[in-house]
């Protein structure tokens, strides 16, 4: 067996699958030989009209008009998918291909609180009472609903009820700083703020309210605000809101004078606007991303059906926060009849195994991580096992790449598990490279090409590792960006780098088995020597040594060197360790021996931690600003701003 | 003024720091091997080497003068040295 393979499907899987069952359907419709995935994928991609035609037909979603055309041209900037087609998204959510009212729809976890279970139909009665209550406030088409709000079941249902409603949702976590939020809501103009609500604790004062009243009092198109929350109608809360720059109310006692009868969700178009995202702040300031209700459904039903085949027995958690799109692609599982957890909390709550408990007291049975989430583990020596994870069948990881010691590092603890690194973004709300039931996972590497999307690896002119493209349209682009009119700024973030191809930015490595190795993003590609380098080339390769924690590659302006630029890596230590000259030195060979002699560091730098965005994502783009000797443009995107300071005073130290 | 262990000390301690990260003493088996033959230098690097020289020793090496014949190896390095700082 190959030694790279960490874990090979059950042959039966592929009759089982619902991939193998759209396999066949697809084969019946078209008359079609889809016998092998390779067969099937390509087909995909040729036929990608038909492929989302038929999708959209098994699938069961509830639509109206004609499927025809499906696509409006073939060209990757401007085909529209559907445009004869309405849909409402929050009753695919609710419906989930018709599961039970008594099944369970949400498993809701928080710090300090006792899990509880949200059934379908208390889901169900609640989202239809808080669509009527918004649109009695007078939310509906056109309205833009903000939320600053928690990751749990009352962010799910109000958010589920605004777009049910035709409102368009955008959120920022508990996480995000102040103005970071005023920065997203300011483009995005809210005409409603959602806020969720917690009474002040008597040691923690009310930074949480003051947070949200820093953010209310900058937005000038806000109307009202509305609290949710298991204490929103608390004495506390509303003392504390008196002098709120809106109206403000809870919304528990407009929803509950509300009938939860029965309710016809008005259908929109498919390229209705649905969510607002931002880009992470990883490469600039933050896109303002609007996704469509139709292009956002199908792709994560495709996902989480086909290359996830999460279906009614499964409950999906997946490590996130509202402002991430991963809480969005989560959400979308409910539309697949799986249950969801969401956990309101530090990862740490209980010690350092607080993720692995969740998943045993809840039942997990996918569950979603990050490569940060892994190497932390790694660093406390915990043994997951040693809770009951009997119910766990998948694990899925995004945010970053994943390394191949991490792979081996969950394959050693989890066991034959299938490890899904799934790899797109949020200019996709969805993955480019993603899992897949019915093939081999190999160490390091995404299993397979998202379905019906025609991505290449083309090569740049400049050398270095070829960069992610796609050749064809697909439902998930943006359907627009905020404060774009024209289309500029979209066009220049896809479009302009290689007319006719979606250029992603990330540096990818495609496998002629099919699989795929995300190499970090192109914008922190360095050129040292005329040499393009990604820095997950090297990172990967010094993050493999048992000294360091964690390490990070950036280009330094160095005018007196050739090329006029050198490599400074960042380095976190594992406890106890020094970075003495040894091992720089064993750093630097191991960087040789990996990658080649262009990709040693000139200078190796101990620093006390790594930049990391909100979202939890490394920014190289921070750190090049750092050893540069510039302030981070994404300052106010980073979770630990005062860290700056710490990361130049070392590089001046040493 | 750097003695010829001294001399041959700081060589060796760059030759590790910018390319072979502790390993040059085992590589230079002696004074009369070539670098450029045996892999222990570039071109490029040569010229790196004599940059650092000229800074660390506050000498002029004329550029006319970086032959194989006079550079080529520790035991040449060392001689040409001691001549630059002799003139």
């Amino acid at each position: 067996m190959d030694s790279d393979v960490l874990w090979n499907p059950d042959p039966a899987v592929a009759s089982t699958s619902q991939l193998g069952a759209f396999q066949r359907f697809c084969e019946r419709e078209t008359g079609e030989a889809l016998t092998s995935w390779q067969d099937f994928h390509a087909f995909s991609v040729r036929r990608f009209e038909d492929f989302w035609n038929l999708f959209l037909r098994w699938s069961g979603v509830r639509t109206s008009g004609e499927p025809s055309p499906v696509c409006t041209s073939r060209d990757v900037e401007s085909a529209r998918f559907f445009p004869n087609v309405r849909l409402s998204f929050t009753e695919s959510l609710l419906s989930g291909a018709g599961v039970a009212d008594e099944a369970a729809a949400i498993v809701v976890c928080s710090e300090g609180r006792p899990p509880r279970t949200v059934t379908r139909g208390e889901l169900r009665s609640r989202v239809r009472r808080l669509a009527r209550a918004l649109t009695a406030l007078g939310v509906g088409p056109g309205s833009r609903v903000a939320g600053l709000t928690s990751h749990d079941d009352d962010t799910i249902a109000v958010a589920l009820a605004a777009v049910g409603i035709g409102a368009t949702w955008s959120a920022c976590g508990p996480e995000l700083a102040a103005d970071a939020a005023v920065a997203r809501f300011s483009v995005f103009a809210p005409t409603h703020l959602v806020l969720s609500v917690q009474t002040p604790r008597a040691d923690a004062g009310d930074e949480p309210l003051a947070r949200a009243r820093h953010v209310a009092a900058r937005l000038p198109s806000l109307v009202q605000t509305l609290l949710i929350g298991p204490d929103a109608a608390a004495e506390a809360i509303a003392e504390a809101l008196s002098n709120w720059p809106q109206a403000c109310a809870p919304l528990a006692p407009l929803e509950q004078a509300q009938s939860d009868g029965a309710f016809e969700w008005p259908l929109f178009a498919f390229d209705h606007p649905l969510y607002a995202l931002f880009s992470s702040g990883t490469t600039g300031p933050p896109k303002a991303i609007v996704h469509g209700a139709g292009g956002t459904l199908l792709e994560h039903l495709k996902e989480h059906r086909l290359h996830g085949d999460l279906g009614s027995t499964d409950r999906l958690y997946f490590q996130t926060s509202c402002g991430w799109m991963m809480w969005h692609w989560t959400v979308s599982a409910l539309a697949t009849g799986a249950s969801i957890v969401t956990y309101d909390g530090s990862i740490a709550a209980d010690g350092p195994d607080t993720l692995w408990r969740l998943a045993s007291d809840t039942r997990v049975t996918a569950l979603g991580i990050s490569p940060s989430f892994v190497q932390y583990q790694r660093s406390t020596a915990v043994h997951p096992r040693r809770h009951d994870l009997a119910a766990l069948r998948l694990v899925l990881s995004t945010g970053s790449i994943l390394f191949d010691r991490d792979f081996d590092w969950l394959h050693e603890q989890l066991g034959p598990l299938p490890i899904h690194s799934i790899s797109g973004g949020t200019d996709i709300i969805g993955c480019f490279v993603l899992g897949n039931p019915t093939l081999p996972v190999y160490r390091g590497e995404s299993q397979c090409i998202s379905l019906a999307m025609d991505v290449q690896a083309v090569a740049d002119t400049d050398g270095g590792p070829d960069e992610l493209v796609c050749a064809n349209p697909f439902p998930s682009r943006p359907v627009a960006f905020l404060n774009d009119s024209d289309g500029t700024l979209r066009h220049e973030a896809y479009f302009a780098q290689r007319p006719g191809l979606w250029t992603h930015g990330d540096f990818v490595a495609l496998r002629p088995r099919g699989s795929a190795r995300v190499l970090g993003r192109a914008d922190g590609v360095m050129k040292v020597r005329g040499i393009r380098i990604g820095p997950a080339e090297l990172v990967g390769i010094v993050e493999a040594l048992p000294e360091i924690e964690a390490a990070m590659a950036v280009a330094q302006d160095a005018p007196d060197e050739p090329g006029g630029a050198r490599i400074v890596l960042l380095v976190v230590l594992r406890e106890g360790e020094v970075l003495d000259r040894a091992l720089t030195y064993r750093i630097k060979r191991a960087v040789r021996d990996g990658a080649s002699a262009d990709h040693v560091p000139s200078r190796v730098v101990t620093v006390p931690a790594l930049p990391v965005t909100l979202n939890g994502k490394r920014s190289e783009r921070a750190a090049r600003d750092i050893v540069n000797g510039r302030t981070p443009a994404n300052l106010a995107a980073l979770r630990d701003p005062d860290l700056a300071a710490r990361i130049s005073e070392a590089l001046r130290r040493e | 003024m750097h003695s010829d262990a001294e001399l041959r000390h700081v060589i060796v301690e760059w030759l590790d720091d910018q390319y072979h990260f502790g390993d040059a003493s085992s590589l230079i088996k002696s004074d009369e091997q070539s670098f450029l033959d045996t892999g222990v230098l570039t071109s490029l690097g040569f010229v790196q080497l004599v940059l650092f020289l000229e800074g660390k020793l506050h000498i002029v090496i004329e550029r006319g003068a970086l032959t194989r014949e006079n550079f080529d190896g520790m035991g040449k390095i060392l001689a040409f040295v001691r001549a630059c700082r002799l003139r």
